[in-house]
């Protein structure tokens, strides 16, 4: 908004992006995507060993999981900054989901799983302020807009809707699992928790063979629809698919519940899925012109301002008329 | 904030919150008022948890008795929420209104109003799976219309599941419910409704009903006029963590006496049947927001509707 005395920009949240729209506000911010890839997975590692550590739940490590990746939506993405987004990252999960770690003991154990043991205490004063700088930054980066992550987390809605749909303990257990390499995806941007953990439980009936989610097309019961569901299917058998060496499963699987998983499970499962696909994606065009993903974020704008609601922008639209109005 | 620079033209400090300070202000475009919350960044730790806190369940909570959150506005390293404006807290009212050194109760229908709409405010909460956790008058907000909002949610907490691992320190000590003082942390909705029953005796006396300056005397207080608890009148009393079985035997004394000494109005027995029913030592004993608002008190408001 601008104005001949002061300049506010207002911006609405959009919690949620597809996948192309992730990838074109991305074009702005990560040049090169095979390190950006390859650095969350290092540090996908990093912070579950930081939530072992402080026996953190799986919900924090979620948490911070999304904060990394939608920081680096409209962040400029640089691999040696990433160890300090990612623990600034926990540091505000913990404020979120209420597992609070003084952020002294977070800096310190930061440090140490990086092998930086010779620190001194003004390092860890400067580590800090740093954080906090960032933590300011990630949840500009979120519009302020919580309602992602201020309730029921994947693993809780897997045992929620497992008793929901009447699954059995071993497919509750196993989507469980699952659900652990889940979490490292982007899967997390693009829609909410419960179609994700809804997406797992269709993966693991499959791969055990039961027909309990079979024909299912409408979650409307559970507040979602057939394309979120399958955007979260496909999201996490395609990532079996690519990356089956480097997943979770592989390493923890409940043999008494499935006794063998591998590449071809998953390629059978995609195989089997026909023409399902997920989210519709707008045309390229409606994208290009999106100023929300095309334009970098102008971080110099003295006061931003974050809103949830399109009424208290067409409100200020209204009241400041059109011919001023610059979004 | 202050300078030309900004959206908003900050106007009168109107107090100061543990996190933050609160500002009048008013939107340059809209012309509308708002107030102004400035969060203090912590050197130790950064962004409070309670501002996100309370920007995460605000933003949530649309009902007319519920403060609204506008939006929130990042100044290089400062952050501001922008909240509706209300005009005063219950506190401040009922202070104004206090002659000498006698202190007065509200007008019975003016707290029959207040109470009610404390209620919706709580309900809609309750509805929400969100718990105020620290309901007092000061963080009862209201306007010259006499609307009454719930405000100051920094305290609040989203009950989804489960709810066994909250924090014993909520709540501020004259408004705290008798099972979280003795250390349960499995409360719920009940806790809010506990505070609902100190707010409405204190509105009709003018004075808080249990105004203790620590963790025992609080109880003490509690129990002198509720009584004390015991296993036949509230189940597993006896296993919280500060239960003390020295404590003296006390029978509850006659909350209409006690009221009715501190105001000139006939309290009626409708209305302390309710004070009654949300000051049940048992949480699970005490009123539902939901029970509170359908109780025969609200009698008239229903054959209005």
């Amino acid at each position: 908004m601008m104005a001949t005395k002061f300049e506010s920009q207002l911006s609405l949240s959009r919690p949620y992006l597809t996948r192309l729209e992730l990838q074109e506000a991305q074009n702005n911010t990560v040049s090169d995507v095979r390190t950006y890839l390859q650095r969350k997975n290092v540090i996908f590692g990093f912070l579950s060993e930081l939530c072992v550590h402080f026996q953190f739940p799986r919900k924090t490590l979620e948490t911070a999981m999304y904060y990394y990746q939608r920081y680096y939506i409209f962040n400029k993405f640089e691999s040696e900054l990433c160890h300090t987004v990612a623990t600034s990252c926990l540091l505000l999960s913990c404020k979120q989901v209420e597992t609070f770690k003084k952020a002294n003991e977070l800096c310190i154990m930061s440090f140490k799983l990086r092998n930086m043991n010779n620190y001194k205490q003004d390092a860890i004063e400067s580590f800090k302020k740093r954080l906090f700088q960032i933590e300011l930054s990630i949840l500009e980066t979120c519009g302020f807009d919580y309602r992602i992550n201020s309730r029921v987390h994947i693993d809780e809605y897997i045992v929620k809707l497992g008793k929901a749909l009447k699954l059995n303990h071993d497919i509750c257990y196993l989507a469980w699992i699952i659900a652990y390499d889940a979490i490292r995806l982007n899967i997390l941007l693009i829609v909410p928790q419960h179609a994700i953990a809804l997406g797992i439980l269709k993966i693991t009936c499959e791969l055990l063979g039961k027909n309990d989610m079979k024909n299912m097309n409408n979650f409307n019961e559970f507040k979602t629809e057939i394309d979120s569901v399958n955007e979260a299917y496909f999201a996490i058998v395609n990532y079996y698919i690519n990356a089956f060496d480097n997943c979770s499963l592989k390493d923890n699987l409940p043999t008494h519940i499935l006794p063998s998983v591998n590449l071809d499970s998953f390629i059978e499962l995609k195989k089997n899925a026909g023409n399902d696909r997920g989210l519709k994606e707008l045309g390229e065009q409606i994208r290009k012109s999106d100023k929300y993903l095309t334009t970098a974020r102008d971080f110099t704008q003295i006061e931003r301002r974050y809103v949830l609601l399109p009424q208290f922008i067409s409100d200020e639209k209204t009241a400041l008329g059109e011919k001023r109005f610059k979004l | 904030m202050s300078s030309s620079s900004s959206q908003f033209k900050q106007l009168e400090k109107l107090g100061n919150g543990t996190y933050a300070t609160v500002y009048k202000g008013l939107n340059k475009t809209t012309g509308i008022f708002v107030a102004l919350k400035e969060v203090k960044l912590d050197s130790e730790e950064g962004t409070p948890s309670t501002a996100i806190r309370e920007i995460s369940l605000m933003k949530e909570l649309k009902h007319e008795n519920i403060v609204r959150l506008y939006d929130v506005i990042h100044t290089e390293n400062k952050l501001t929420l922008v909240f509706e404006y209300m005009d005063k807290d219950l506190k401040n009212y009922m202070d104004s209104r206090t002659s000498g050194n006698s202190t007065r109760g509200l007008e019975l229908s003016l707290v029959k109003y207040f109470q009610w709409q404390l209620f919706e405010g709580v309900t809609f909460c309750h509805e929400n799976k969100i718990l105020h956790r620290d309901l007092k008058p000061q963080n009862l907000l209201i306007n010259n219309k006499g609307q009454l909002k719930l405000g100051d949610f920094g305290l609040a907490r989203a009950f989804g599941i489960p709810v066994n691992t909250f924090s014993t320190e909520v709540v501020t000590l004259w408004y705290r419910a008798p099972d979280v003082l003795m250390g349960s942390r499995s409360y719920s909705t009940s806790i809010d409704m506990w505070s609902c029953g100190c707010i409405l005796a204190e509105m009709i006396t003018g004075k808080p009903l249990f105004p203790g300056t620590n963790d025992e005397e609080q109880l003490k207080l509690i129990f002198d006029i509720m009584g004390t608890p015991d296993e036949q009148l509230w189940p597993a009393v006896t296993s919280l963590p500060k239960y003390n079985r020295n404590l003296p035997k006390k029978e509850p004394k006659d909350l209409k006496k006690l009221l009715q000494a501190h105001t000139k109005e006939i309290v009626d027995d409708q209305v302390i049947d309710l004070v009654t029913g949300l000051l049940q030592l048992n949480p699970d004993a005490r009123l539902t927001a939901k029970q509170a608002l359908h109780h025969p008190w609200f009698g008239e408001y229903y054959q209005q509707q």
